[in-house]
């Protein structure tokens, strides 16, 4: 009898000691801090180990005509080019069998490292109502200075999807236009809506490891650091633009040769 | 036998023990009682503490970040500028207001030095102008030249006198003194205003540089982050609750969500992981519903005055009729006070499921309140005229009677007031003839606006292949998964039944036989005259009407014609009031043309509305008849197989099926979303679920269910939606169908719904509730908030998001097809609708809804955008819909409605001329883009005729537009910076001609009011100038003027001639 007593007792006890002990632990997991807002600095690269990689862009098939661009609703396009016709740079194809503007440029490899972009601007000149250059490369972050060498108004008129859209009257003899681009996005087309074969496209990169394919058809990207990259050619061949990758190593003070070929479409 | 005494209970035995261990239990319940009084049965005590804990050490964490963020900000050299900026401005001014203040200290110096010898004075001489006032004539003057002589004084003052505080002392008399008061006033006055002009552009350089700083932090600063803390560290134990006594609400919720209307975002990792501590996720909308006025339960469930646990503070218990929404469906809560509209912001899965309840044709069957409610409308419109025609004749009956009356009447005034009553009566009765006539119209309006989910099948079969019918109906997805037409369990027998009554009733006609097309150009027209704003080619989209891939398995050629060219033409108009379909013979025996369509839509046989239309959504998008013809040649070679290689229907003729084909329609209320030979007036055959969502669970019948509902825990009205709309004929599984009939088998078909759509569909009728609070809470605005409601319903009917954008972020499915991708496809896009209210004119609007060609004859083309391959279609709105759709447009933009347009100064002829000079200079695209109705030109034009810009436009807009279109409309091709502010006024930002020399006017206006004065005269002198002027341009540049003019092929620059033009009107 007397033993069943304490057991309740106990018991008892143990119910209230439990619910007193019942607090729930606290688990305060220390948060890393939230990166500060300001752009971080640049990494250093050993300028003495860089390499780089350089090739050419081919072309499969027969070379297709590029049709002529008719200007005739703006007299002032027509004068410039002394009536010498001008055809059109998407599709075109380089004499030796190489594509020419050609955008190529470092996809992945290179996030590790923080590119500040340079403080120089990138022009694109309107002239005789084409851009030069047709194809061009800019780091995000990068000014693009937009002049006119022409006596007509034109508007600038980029079209991406990742960066904000804008689109300028620039008059002629106005002051030269000047943007950045905020995010990488390849490739963003810029038209004029007054001329509307007028046609550029923008790289827009993370790193400054681009080029362009010139009227050899060749590119030279330089200044790698050693690593793997997947370098990606970016071609207006064929109608909306067509990509090609491929992966590279680069050792140190090491040059790759890595070609790339295109077919219409 | 020893004498042991018998053991005394009372000294020996002990209960001791027993009421030790007695009162220790006591002791221990009490205490148990006491801890669970406070704390067990007040968990949120503890939830309280843990928030307050919690919040403190996130608060403690953030304040140091946000802190070296604002020191960043504050380095940052533009902070930096605008420092300097106040700093200099300050320094500028700290002198002059210093000495401001200086001033202003001597001046009250000299008031308070003034103010007691003035006020004793005026007194004293206040106190004998009364004595005057009330003494006796003869002893005024003797009074009046003691108070003149006192008025002298002298009065001896000391003043401080400016500008150095000098102590004057002077003598003055007590109009000098008065004088003095009142001065001494004034300049203060004078110098404090002086002041606060000086400090104005100081206190907005601070608002600048502080706003500065607000703008660049994310978040709020270090200090409101410590006011925070600080409020949280004061913040007592208590029940925190809401309560609205006359709306009933009583919400304690917030004693354990302690953070949810936190300023700061909390997430539940601030918090250790503990949801419950989270701040609101969408504050937007907290602001738009203060919980103070509207609590929480309301939008979200739950049993707001229940503390004791998380289970019924949520409601999840029986008997309790509003649980807490689940996460998935919480926009349920939306729904009860926003019933009426279409499309709610912050509420994309209800909007979407009620979208879904229309598109999917739920409605077909199931009544809805304010879904398709032109049939009931077009009863309640009936009703209301034989009401007033009743009245009418009872009017009438009084006019004569009352004319009799005053005939008859004894004397003058007797007749003329009975006279009197009877214009009174016939003006009333012209009032009643005027409101028939409006519901005359009204019921015509809404029989135009009746539109059906399916297809007419009345043209089955002059449309259709009959083969295919049958396949068809056992199972629609089977043949295009996509489609809207559900799949009903039917038997064999029980298909060919139905397709031989549909083939049976359908009527019997012959289309006119239509030469075949160039299925090249018709698939070139298909991709760009905007069909595919609606329809698809394959599964993969939503798309709003039907997928078009394999048309030509089943639709006749002519037919194809016919509806691409007009979607709406009936094969025979149907009359409501004989109840059948009329035929040439009706027409021939009143000697009238067979012809109806909406100007001819009256019975020849009894006068009443016709319905002269095909009830369907498709519009109409003027296209010739040879376009027609492609289009329906390409869509005619879209099959994957042919034809001819359906098994043959034969027994769709055979007349002793048409019987319980009928039953079987009728049964399952096919005519709800088609019209049927003979059916037009079936009624929904579903349940009205208007307020579904608060019916009593008990009503609703889980049948055999019910035990596994209850023990799955879904025996709720989410788990029933969710069930039968996954599964329609879930609720028949385990019944015994041997001794029932057939027909208690549930109807409802099975729509393939997707997991997201039955999600949406079930948040949706988990709203539909009877709402339990007032309903001064309900969103039933009377305000143009009202007209925005209304157009959002006939927008989603029409499927006008289908290629117009109406709200920035929102795509339209044009816009996402891989055609519009390119620069050149973008420009091709069909205009966006922001700000369409604010851009054109209501009255043009109106115009343009009810024929986009703006044409009555010219039809073939777009009465805007000549240039756009796509095309704005017909839609045969009704007046009804029109004015909804142009109240909509201007609410949206806050525009007042009727519109009165500004009046515009007439332009003079100088202005006539710079306009000229200025739309014509090389620097002024304008004439580039814009059509001019020139072929030659317009083969370039991407933008409207500025003749439009008169009666479409509104003046105010047009010059926000010219200044910067990428504000009304992001990415349009109209460029930006066309005009630079110079002052307060625009100037065009290219080279200026000379004729603007001097003037100083607002450049954009200008152009505004010549564009709104522009005639077709005026356009073609404006192109012929532009065209000389760019002859001339060149030479322009590199020559000077004075050698131009001496080339007579160039007769001086073109300006120079136009200010030279003597003074009138454009033409001359």
């Amino acid at each position: 009898m007397r033993k069943q007593n304490w057991i309740l007792l106990f018991t008892a006890l143990m119910i209230l000691a439990l619910v007193a002990c019942g607090k729930k632990e606290e688990e305060t997991a220390e948060q890393p801090a939230t990166p500060a807002t300001n752009a971080p600095a640049p990494t250093p690269i050993d300028q003495s180990t860089v390499g780089e990689v350089t090739g050419k862009v081919s072309f499969e098939g027969t070379k297709p005509k590029t049709p002529v661009i008719h200007m005739d609703q703006d007299p002032v396009c027509v004068q410039k080019h002394a009536g010498k016709p001008v055809h059109a740079e998407d599709g075109d194809v380089n004499d030796n069998g190489t594509l020419p503007n050609v955008f190529v440029y470092v996809k992945s490899g290179a996030e590790k490292y923080t590119f500040a972009p340079p403080s120089d601007p990138v022009v694109l000149d309107q002239n005789g109502c084409m851009y030069q250059p047709h194809v061009l490369g800019i780091m995000a972050g990068q000014t693009l200075k937009v002049v006119s060498s022409d006596a007509t108004t034109h508007n600038i008129h980029p079209m991406p999807k990742d960066n904000r859209e804008w689109n300028m009257s620039q008059a002629p003899g106005a002051a030269p236009i000047e943007q950045k681009f905020a995010r990488p996005e390849i490739m963003v087309p810029v038209k004029c809506n007054q001329h509307p074969w007028m046609r550029a496209w923008i790289g827009v990169t993370s790193n400054p490891f681009y080029a362009v394919t010139g009227s050899d058809g060749t590119f030279t990207i330089k200044g790698l650091p050693p690593g793997t990259y997947t370098i990606e050619a970016w071609s207006a061949i064929g109608g909306t633009g067509q990509t090609s990758d491929q992966t590279v190593t680069i050792g140190p003070k090491e040059s790759k040769t890595l070609d790339f070929s295109f077919k219409a479409s | 036998m020893p004498d042991t005494p018998e053991k005394d209970p009372v000294t020996t035995s002990s209960l001791g023990t027993l009421l030790v261990i007695s009162s220790v239990l006591v002791m221990l319940t009490l205490v148990w009682a006491l801890y669970n009084e406070f704390f067990g049965l007040r968990p949120w005590k503890s939830y309280e503490r843990e928030f307050s804990a919690r919040y403190q050490t996130f608060l403690h964490k953030q304040i140091p970040q946000q802190e070296a963020a604002e020191k960043q900000i504050l380095a940052s050299p533009e902070y930096q500028q605008l420092d300097q900026q106040l700093k200099a401005a300050e320094e500028q001014v700290q002198q002059k207001a210093d000495e401001a203040d200086k001033q202003i200290a001597i001046l009250d110096a000299r008031f308070s030095a003034l103010t007691e010898t003035f006020t004793t004075e005026r007194a004293y001489v206040a106190t004998q102008v009364y004595a005057i006032e009330h003494t006796s004539l003869s002893r005024q003057p003797g009074l009046q030249k003691k108070l003149a002589e006192h008025e002298v004084g002298p009065f001896r003052v000391s003043l401080p006198t400016p500008p150095d505080g000098r102590i004057v002392t002077g003598d003055y008399t007590f109009q000098q003194l008065q004088d003095e008061f009142n001065k001494v006033q004034l300049d203060k006055a004078n110098l404090l205003e002086e002041k606060s002009a000086l400090l104005h552009p100081i206190s907005d350089l601070r608002k600048k540089r502080d706003a500065y700083l607000t703008d660049h932090l994310n978040g709020l600063t270090s200090e409101q982050l410590s006011g925070l803390l600080k409020k949280a560290l004061e913040a007592p134990v208590e029940i925190r609750q809401i309560n609205i006594p006359d709306a009933g609400i009583v919400d304690r919720c917030e004693s354990c969500h302690a953070g949810i209307r936190e300023p700061v975002v909390i997430t539940a990792k601030d918090m250790g992981g503990k949801k419950v501590f989270v701040s609101h996720p969408d504050p937007e909308l907290l602001a738009l519903h203060d919980p103070d006025k509207f609590g929480c339960s309301p939008c979200h469930g739950g049993n707001g005055m229940a503390l004791e646990s998380v289970e019924r503070a949520h409601g999840n218990y029986e008997h309790w009729l509003w649980p807490l929404h689940p996460m998935e469906n919480v926009q349920a809560g939306c729904q009860q006070c926003h019933a009426m509209d279409m499309v709610l912001d912050h509420a994309p899965v209800l909007s979407e499921g009620k979208d879904l309840f229309q598109r999917r044709g739920c409605v077909g069957c199931h009544r809805f309140q304010n879904y398709d409610p032109e049939p009931e409308e077009i009863a309640s419109v009936q009703q209301e005229t034989i009401l007033l025609e009743s009245k009418r004749a009872e009017a009438q009956h009084n006019v004569q009677r009352s004319i009799q009356m005053g005939d008859a009447a004894p004397d003058n005034d007797t007749a003329r007031m009975y006279y009197t009553q009877a214009d009174s009566l016939r003006v009333s009765i012209s009032d009643i003839d005027g409101r028939i006539e409006q519901l005359d119209r009204r019921s015509k309006d809404l029989l135009r606006d009746t539109k059906k989910v399916g297809p007419d099948l009345k043209e089955v079969r002059v449309k259709i292949q009959p083969d295919w019918i049958p396949v068809w109906i056992s199972n629609p997805h089977a043949w295009r998964p996509s489609t809207r037409m559900p799949r009903f369990r039917l038997k064999d027998d029980e298909v060919k039944a139905i397709a031989a009554f549909i083939w049976q009733s359908g009527i019997d006609a012959t289309l006119p036989h239509q030469p075949p097309g160039d299925p090249v150009k018709g698939k070139e027209s298909f991709e760009t005259r905007g069909c595919l704003g609606c329809h698809s080619l394959d599964e993969s989209s939503p798309h709003f009407a039907a997928n078009l891939s394999r048309v030509g398995e089943k639709d006749n050629y002519d037919y194809l014609v016919r509806w691409i060219h007009n979607p709406r033409e009936r094969t025979r108009p149907y009359c409501p009031f004989e109840k059948r379909d009329l035929t040439e013979a009706d027409y021939k025996k009143h000697g009238l043309p067979y012809v109806f369509d909406l100007d001819h839509s009256k019975c020849p046989n009894d006068g009443h509305e016709l319905q002269v239309e095909q009830e369907t959504i498709m519009p109409n998008l003027r296209l010739t008849i040879e376009e027609s013809r492609d289009i329906a040649s390409y869509l005619i070679t879209l099959k994957t197989k042919e034809p001819s290689s359906y098994p043959h229907a034969d027994y769709l003729n055979d007349p002793s099926l048409k019987a319980q084909g009928h039953a079987l329609v009728q049964r399952y209320g096919c005519a709800g979303c088609h019209e049927i030979a003979g059916m037009e007036d079936e009624g929904r055959i579903g349940t009205e679920l208007t307020k579904e969502g608060s019916k009593p669970l008990e009503q609703i019948d889980f049948a055999l269910l019910t035990r596994e509902a209850r023990e799955q825990g879904w025996y709720n009205h989410k788990g029933f939606f969710e069930h039968k709309l996954a599964k329609p004929e879930i609720y028949d599984t385990g019944r015994d169908w041997k001794d029932r009939d057939p027909n208690d088998r549930l109807r409802m078909p099975d729509f393939d719904l997707k997991p997201q759509e039955i999600s949406s569909l079930t948040t949706f009728l988990m709203g539909a509730v009877d709402s339990q609070i007032p309903p001064r809470y309900w969103d039933m605005p009377e305000d143009q908030r009202r007209d925005i409601q209304e157009g959002w319903w006939v927008v989603k009917k029409y499927n006008c998001m289908g290629c117009h954008q109406f709200m920035v972020g929102q795509s339209s499915r044009l816009m996402m097809l891989p055609h519009y991708q390119t620069p050149e496809g973008r420009d091709q896009l069909p205009p966006k609708l922001m700000d369409e209210g604010a851009r054109v004119s209501p009255d043009w609007m109106e115009k343009f809804l009810a024929n986009p060609a703006m044409d009555p004859k010219d039809t073939d083309r777009d009465g805007v955008r000549s240039y756009l391959k796509v095309r704005m279609p017909t839609f045969f709105f009704s007046p009804i819909e029109i004015r909804k759709l142009v109240r909509f447009f201007q609410a949206l933009a806050g525009q007042p409605m009727p519109y009165i347009p500004p009046k515009l100064e007439p332009l003079t002829d100088q202005e006539i001329a710079m306009a000229r000079a200025l739309f014509t200079s090389k620097g002024a695209p304008c004439l580039k883009c814009h059509a001019t109705g020139d072929p030659a030109h317009d083969k370039f034009a991407t933008a409207p005729n500025f003749l439009l810009a008169r009666d479409r436009l509104k003046p105010d807009w047009a010059r926000r537009w010219m200044l910067d279109p990428s504000m009304i409309s992001p990415g349009t091709a109209m460029p930006s910076g066309l005009f630079k502010p110079v002052g307060d006024h625009y100037v065009f930002a290219g080279p200026t001609p000379d004729i603007f020399k001097g003037y100083d006017g607002d450049q954009p206006e200008l152009l505004v009011r010549y564009m709104f004065e522009i005639t077709p005269d005026e356009q073609r002198r404006l192109m012929s100038m532009s065209a000389e002027m760019l002859k001339t341009s060149e030479l322009i540049r590199s020559q000077k003027p004075g050698v131009l003019s001496q080339n007579p092929a160039h007769p001086g620059p073109i300006v120079a001639r136009i200010v030279a033009r003597q003074a009138g009107g454009f033409g001359k």
